[in-house]
């Protein structure tokens, strides 16, 4: 695991080239959109595949450009408004084109909403922890990606604020403890079975295996 | 040919002479790249005359202090890519590129000129080795992963590591009194 907190350099341009899974794609975004120094390197993955498309075959068009150029539409176009980020989405402005479900407590301090990410195979949802919730110890099969989006929580890996991204996956075993003060929310994806442990993980459990 | 002012003059006057240029130049590259990710031709085709077209309609929202035309046109490529792929359940993800792409850096001086960043990655890329050159392509191009990278070019996967790792201190050099 990365000890900055950030994406690998892997997955920033498997994300920069439409390859990840649109749920794991998801939660990078919400850390690439805070993140200045992701920002940066995305904005330099997105420079060398400009870069990279000047040096490719080209491969010859059917179409004739001149041709093409006598029929182009108007240009005076209408750009469809941008979507707007829910106003209890702590300010996160990527999750605005998907569907959220509502907040469901599922106690011990913990609340759970979906996220509908169409086409994904991941599970992808929001949780938020009050100030000093011990999250249940829990194992991976698949992957689990968290970008957090207020507060933080702390795991043997590390602590991870606001902006953190933390990629666990079927090595790590953990226990995050939420900050004592200003709790924690954070967008998560799972990836295959996530096995809780302990009264909270069966709690849990029936919302992450939907 | 200067492809920031020629999508700059079909913003300002709607140049046809402009977009042809623009066509010749990058459709038979987008064509290109689409085939090299696995799409098939007809469909490559059909993408990269769309990707052109936007080039025409999006014209006025293109701001070369945020990116290069190529880097520009490589994204929309990608979006319609991604689009394309998925037409049953719409992907959302190019409404996300697009957010991320308007959302406002939070420290402005930090930002440097797109167009700017564009040539030094550019002339990077030239100073790399054929080695170097062929992995930064499968794996920023095409985004395979490092494992996938090293089995297509049947190398050892510390090979494709050192060589990217090479080829990103190259770049990041060129860029450094920017960053």
């Amino acid at each position: 695991m990365s000890a900055s907190h950030r994406p690998s350099q892997e997955t920033l341009a498997a994300f920069a080239a439409g390859r990840l899974d649109e749920g794991l794609a998801l939660v990078v975004a919400a850390h690439v959109e805070v993140n200045l120094e992701s920002r940066r390197d995305l904005a330099e993955i997105e420079a060398l595949s400009g870069a990279l498309l000047d040096t490719i075959e080209p491969e010859p068009m059917a179409a004739d450009a001149r041709t093409l150029s006598v029929a182009l539409p108007h240009r005076n176009i209408e750009l469809p408004p941008r979507p707007v980020a829910p106003p209890d989405a702590a300010g996160l402005h990527v999750i605005a084109p998907y569907t959220l479900g509502r907040w469901k407590s599922v106690g011990r301090g913990v609340a759970l909403r979906r996220v509908d990410v169409p086409g994904s195979d991941a599970r992808v949802f929001m949780l938020r922890a009050q100030p000093g919730t011990r999250l249940p110890a829990h194992r991976h099969t698949g992957a689990e990606w968290t970008t957090i989006v207020a507060g933080a929580y702390q795991h043997e890996y590390g602590r991870y604020a606001a902006g953190d991204f933390d990629e666990a996956d079927d090595r790590h075993a953990h226990t995050p403890m939420v900050d004592p003060i200003e709790g924690c929310t954070c967008i998560v994806a799972l990836t295959g079975n996530v096995r809780f442990e302990g009264i909270v993980g069966r709690l849990l459990q029936p919302f992450v295996r939907l | 040919m200067d492809a920031n002012a020629l999508i700059q003059s079909i913003a300002q006057s709607s140049d046809r002479q402009a977009f042809v240029k623009l066509f010749d130049h990058f459709a038979p590259r987008v064509k290109g790249l689409l085939m090299r990710q696995g799409t098939p031709a007809d469909l490559a085709e059909e993408l990269a005359q769309e990707t052109l077209l936007m080039v025409w309609r999006k014209a006025s929202l293109f701001d070369p202090a945020r990116a290069g035309a190529s880097t520009w046109i490589a994204a929309i490529a990608r979006n319609l890519r991604i689009d394309a792929a998925r037409r049953e359940k719409r992907s959302r993800l190019p409404d996300v590129f697009d957010i991320l792409q308007g959302e406002e850096p939070e420290q402005p001086d930090q930002v440097l000129d797109g167009s700017e960043r564009d040539s030094r990655v550019r002339a990077a890329l030239t100073s790399l080795s054929p080695d170097q050159l062929r992995v930064v392509h499968l794996a920023f191009m095409e985004g395979l992963s490092h494992q996938d990278v090293a089995k297509r070019l049947s190398i050892p996967l510390g090979t494709v590591k050192s060589r990217l790792r090479l080829a990103m201190a190259r770049m990041r050099g060129s860029l450094e009194d920017l960053r």
